[in-house]
Order: structure tokens, then C-alpha cells, then sequence
């Protein structure tokens, strides 16, 4: 039966990101967070792999101490261990620290036949974590996955790549990397929730990971953040007669001439 | 650090990050190289810039399998920037070469500039909603989204050398089968004057013929959101846009039943006049939009179709 691990990213909910206005820098104030959209692809995809074959799935996180706010929510969604890691490190990390801190964790908790990640995270989309991860376990890496399987010691995984779909087949563990449109990730019920917080959970330390210097120094440091701002006419009609509504929007396309 | 290595699957994005490679190149001092699977291309990256074309010969036609030997040959080379074609094909070969490089990698840069000993770029991130400047230690691995350099001109009898390497060692755990092109077909939205555009406000595939009346009433391409590409398959993939999909700059683009989150909107933002009809005031798409009505698209968008059907 498979052991099965899911690395997921607690992220800031763009959606409540605002930016303001005079100099274009983001408030993020009034953000919470959330687990990456994608992610929970992936960690749908690791339930639905142990409902069908049993074994087992664990979730993975790095992140600063706000990570720990994520565990209820990760193991409501159906997997049976969480480990994070939460460190103040993790607010400068780029791919490469992640990767590292992720890959060393792995090599602690593991090993797993199957690893899943998001194709990307819903805030930076780097979609760089899962290939790295491969790599530095020397495991081969199977991305942008629309349909996975495992039969026995094989993970099966069709992939659509923009011009052409293949399908792998790999023999032994793999780190795997999933698209959006592989599943529905399900809402947890509230059995669900309220069984996530008897499930266990164990903080992994930074310090107990053996990552020298280098592999814990950022390659890519931010510079600035600024928000992205259009200028627009914003001429919205909600008069309750559509038929005014439409009169006025025909008119306005034939002054801008593109009718 | 040194030299400027471009890796692409497709020639013709080496050829589109020629461009950026050549101008590296003069704010480095560093030759610029390119490595390729296709030997028939060898002279026409050299006409288009490369001082050194480098071809890997092998038995494997998965383009991905050659991530080992580019990474081999990139810390043989003492590579200081690879400027890789931002396809998924090419961003999972980036990221493995990074680690064998142990160098940073930016995903989807926009812009690049050399600074003090190190890079500069530009990206979106927040879905679209922010862009992100950051300072990138050499050696530096990009992926650069496909059109986002035009291709270098060619420059018939330019010099340059080229190589090849053997690649005999395949990691024997994959086998890759069934492949099958995706054959596309209808039009490019990313081309079209006129786009109507359709969310999820859309109830059922049916109704789709409700846009695709409004659309040759004004002579428009059919776009759509994510999900009815994506969940629902009511429209091809390539119709579908935002920061995953196609990237759109009508003339006139009109949504209808579409929310407006950031995702979709960072397609659109180069369209001239944006419009937007959608049953929610509060829905995102209204801020981004220069003309909108508030309303049920079911009743709206006959009466406009039937009001610019007349004209
Ligand atoms: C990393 C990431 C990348 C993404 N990339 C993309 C991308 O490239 N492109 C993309 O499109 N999305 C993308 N998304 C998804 C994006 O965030 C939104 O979820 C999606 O764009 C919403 O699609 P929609 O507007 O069709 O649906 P919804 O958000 O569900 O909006 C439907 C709209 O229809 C309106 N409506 C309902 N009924 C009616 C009616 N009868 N009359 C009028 N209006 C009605 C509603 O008020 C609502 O505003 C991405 C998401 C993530 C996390």
C-alpha cells in the first residue's frame, strides 16, 4: 500500500490583496490566508489515490509560524498526518531555499512512493518546487499531471503540455506535480473538520535538518512589489430599465468607434 | 561567472530569446551559446546571433530527458545566465538543471537586465495582481515566457561554431508513450479584433449560443474563463484567457457572466475598450471594465445582439 506525501503552501488570499492607489504598493492587511488553490488539487489527488489503493497520506509545509494556523484546515481535507516546518526563514525563501528545506524534511519523515505538489503556488507560481524536489532526491519528476494512477510499483500520469498529451510511466517513487483540472477537490464536511483536530501533527525544526548555509541562502531576492493598476472609464449602467442600459452602451461603443 | 547559454525545445523561442541573449551579451561581455536538440537549426541560430551552437545527439525524443546532460554541461561551462523557453516542457528541464547548477531560477521573467554582477528581472505574481522586481545571483537559470522576445533578425554568413554531444545515459525509471499532438483548431483569439468573452455566469453549454449570436452580430471570436475551458469543456483550451490562457488586445472585449478575479483579468488588460455585463455590481470585472451594465446576461445580451444586429 502506498505511503503517500502532499506538499501544500499556506498563501495569502489574493483575492483580499488591495493596492494602493498612490503608490502602488500592496495592502495586504486585510488578507488571510488560505491553503493554494492548486494545492488542493494535490491533496485531493493523494485522498482519492489512498481511498482506492489504501496506504496512507501525510501533508508537508514550510512556511513562517503563521503555517501552523493551516493544520485543522489540511487535515479536514482528508489526509492523516501533517508536518511543518515554521520558521521566519520562509518569508525570504525563494525555490531553491523551499525546495531544500522540503527535500531535507522528506528525507527525514520519508521515504514515500509518491509525492504530490501543486503545479504552482497561488501567490509566487514559481512551478519549479516539484522538478527541484525530483532532483534532489534523485527521483524521477513527472509534472503537470491531468490523470494519475498507481499500479503497484508504477505511477501512470498523463500529461497535456500545450501542443501534444503523453502519458509516463514510471517505475518506483516519483515526485509528481498536478493541473487543476484533475480534480474536484471536495468541501470537508463537518465530520471532517471536527476529526482534523484529533489527528496528529509534529513541527519539524529548521535546525534539525542539516541544511548547511548555502542551501538555506535565498538566490533571488525581492526588490519591490507593486500592484498592478489600469486605468479605466468605469462608466457602469444599473438603471433598472435594461433597455436604457443597452440604448446608452450602444451608443458609447459607436463614439469609441469600435462599432 | 560566465558565458550565456539559451536552451529551448523550440527553435523558434531559442530564437525569440536570441533577443534577450544579445543584449546579456553586450551589457556582459560574454559570448552567447545556444543548446539545441534540433541539429538542422544549427546555422540558423548562428545567423540569428549564437556565437556557439551546441547540439545534444540522442536516442530519446523526450525533450525532458535531457535535462541531466544540459546540467552537466552548464556546470562544465561554468554557466553564468540560461535563458530557457517558458514552455511546461522547458520550466520542468529549468528547474532540474537550477539544482545542478545550485543557482537561482526566476519562472516567466518578462524583463531582464544585467546589474552589478548579478540580474534584474521582472514577473507577475498574486495571479496578475502585482509585479515583482527582484535581484538574481548568477548563475541565474530564466524561463521566459514563449512571444515575449521577438525573434532575433537573421544576418546571413554570421560565424560561429558548432558542437555536439553525445547523450547516452536516459534515466531508465521513465518510459514515455502515447504521445499525440493536439490539433488546434478555429482561430487565434490573441489576434482578434473583436472578443466576446464568457464566465460561468453561463448556466448550461446551450446557452452559449446566447454570445455566440452577440459575437457575429459584431463580428467577434468566442473567448471564455478557465473553467468552461477547463471544468466544463464547453470551449477548446485556447480559448480561454487570463495568466494561464491566451493573453488578448482587441479592439472591444465584451464579458459576459465573468467575475473579473485577477487570473483573468491580467489577459485582458491590453484590450483598447473593455466591457462588462454581469448580475453582480460588486463583481471585480466592473473596476477593470471602461463600459458595463449591471444586469441578468439572459435578458441583456439578446437586446444588445438585437440592438447592434440593427445598425
Ligand atoms: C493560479 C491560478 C491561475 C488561474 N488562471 C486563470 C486564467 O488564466 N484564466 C481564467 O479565466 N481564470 C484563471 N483562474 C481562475 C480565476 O481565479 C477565476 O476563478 C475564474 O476566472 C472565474 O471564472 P468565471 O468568471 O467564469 O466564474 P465565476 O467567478 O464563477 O463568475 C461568474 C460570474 O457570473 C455572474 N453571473 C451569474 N449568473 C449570471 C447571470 N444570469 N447574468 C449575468 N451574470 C451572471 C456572477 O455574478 C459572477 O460574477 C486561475 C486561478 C488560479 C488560482
Amino acid at each position: 500500500m502506498p505511503r503517500i506525501l502532499v506538499c501544500y503552501k499556506w498563501v495569502l488570499d489574493e483575492q483580499d490583496i488591495k493596492i494602493n492607489r498612490d503608490n502602488l504598493s500592496l495592502d495586504t492587511s486585510k488578507a488571510k490566508y488560505k491553503i493554494g488553490e492548486y494545492d488542493r488539487n494535490a491533496i485531493e489527488e493523494g485522498v482519492l489515490l489512498a481511498e482506492k489503493l489504501g496506504g496512507s497520506v501525510d501533508v508537508l509545509t514550510f512556511g513562517t509560524a503563521a503555517v501552523k494556523q493551516s493544520l485543522k484546515d489540511v487535515l479536514s481535507r482528508g489526509p492523516e498526518k501533517a508536518y511543518f516546518i515554521g520558521d521566519p526563514l520562509a518569508e525570504k525563501a525563494d525555490a531553491s531555499v523551499t525546495a531544500a528545506v522540503l527535500a531535507a524534511a522528506i528525507r527525514k519523515i520519508g521515504p514515500y512512493d509518491i509525492i504530490l505538489c501543486a503545479e504552482g503556488s497561488t501567490d509566487e507560481y514559481n512551478q519549479q518546487v516539484a522538478p527541484r524536489l525530483a532532483k534532489m532526491l534523485d527521483i524521477p519528476a513527472v509534472t503537470f499531471v491531468n490523470k494519475l494512477s498507481l499500479e503497484g510499483n508504477q505511477v501512470q500520469a498523463a500529461r497535456k503540455l500545450g501542443d501534444c498529451t503523453e502519458v509516463l510511466h514510471v517505475e518506483g517513487a516519483a515526485v509528481v506535480s498536478v493541473m487543476p483540472e484533475i480534480n474536484k477537490p471536495r468541501i470537508p464536511s463537518l465530520k471532517q473538520v471536527l476529526a482534523a483536530a484529533k489527528k496528529p501533527s509534529e513541527e519539524l525544526k529548521l535546525t534539525d535538518l542539516q541544511l548547511d548555509e548555502k542551501a538555506l541562502t535565498p538566490k533571488v531576492i525581492k526588490l519591490s512589489i507593486r500592484g498592478f493598476v489600469m486605468n479605466r472609464k468605469n462608466i457602469i449602467h444599473k438603471e433598472l430599465s435594461q433597455t436604457d442600459n443597452v440604448a446608452k452602451l450602444v451608443a458609447e461603443l459607436a463614439k469609441e468607434g469600435v462599432y | 561567472m560566465q558565458g550565456i547559454w539559451i536552451y529551448s525545445e523550440d527553435s523558434t523561442i531559442a530564437k525569440q530569446l536570441l533577443t534577450a541573449g544579445l543584449n546579456l551579451k553586450e551589457a556582459m561581455n560574454q559570448p552567447l551559446g545556444v543548446i539545441t536538440l534540433d541539429a538542422g537549426q544549427a546555422k540558423s541560430l548562428i545567423d540569428s546571433g549564437a556565437d556557439k551552437v551546441v547540439v545534444l545527439k540522442g536516442e530519446n525524443n523526450w525533450p525532458e530527458s535531457y535535462a541531466e546532460a544540459i546540467g552537466k554541461f552548464a556546470v562544465q561551462e561554468e554557466t553564468g545566465v540560461l535563458l530557457v523557453g517558458g514552455t511546461l516542457r522547458g520550466k520542468d528541464l529549468a528547474a532540474k538543471v537550477a539544482v545542478s547548477l545550485d543557482a537561482a531560477l526566476v519562472t516567466d521573467a518578462q524583463s531582464i537586465k544585467a546589474a552589478n554582477g548579478s540580474l534584474e528581472t521582472t514577473r507577475l505574481m498574486y495571479g496578475g495582481l502585482a509585479v515583482c522586481t527582484e535581484q538574481v545571483s548568477l548563475p541565474a537559470v530564466l524561463t521566459v515566457p514563449p512571444s515575449n522576445f521577438e525573434e532575433a533578425k537573421p544576418v546571413e554568413g554570421r560565424k560561429g561554431e558548432t558542437s555536439t554531444i553525445d547523450v547516452s545515459e536516459f534515466d531508465q525509471r521513465i518510459s514515455v508513450n502515447e504521445v499525440c499532438p493536439i490539433v488546434r483548431q478555429g482561430v487565434d483569439i490573441t489576434t482578434a479584433g473583436k472578443i466576446v468573452c464568457v464566465g460561468r455566469g453561463i448556466s448550461q453549454k446551450e446557452d452559449l449560443k446566447i454570445a455566440e449570436e452577440l459575437a457575429q452580430a459584431m463580428g467577434a471570436e468566442i473567448a471564455c474563463t478557465r473553467g468552461i475551458a477547463e471544468d466544463y469543456h464547453w470551449l477548446p483550451e485556447e480559448r480561454y484567457i487570463g495568466i494561464s490562457g491566451q493573453k488578448v488586445k482587441p479592439e472591444v472585449y465584451i464579458s459576459i457572466g465573468v467575475s473579473g478575479q485577477v487570473q483573468h483579468v491580467a489577459g485582458i488588460r491590453d484590450s483598447k475598450i473593455i466591457v462588462a455585463i454581469d448580475s453582480n455590481e460588486k463583481a471585480p470585472i466592473f473596476e477593470a471594465a471602461d463600459y458595463g451594465i449591471v444586469g441578468d446576461l439572459y435578458e441583456v445580451v439578446p437586446m444588445l445582439t438585437a440592438a447592434l444586429g440593427k445598425k
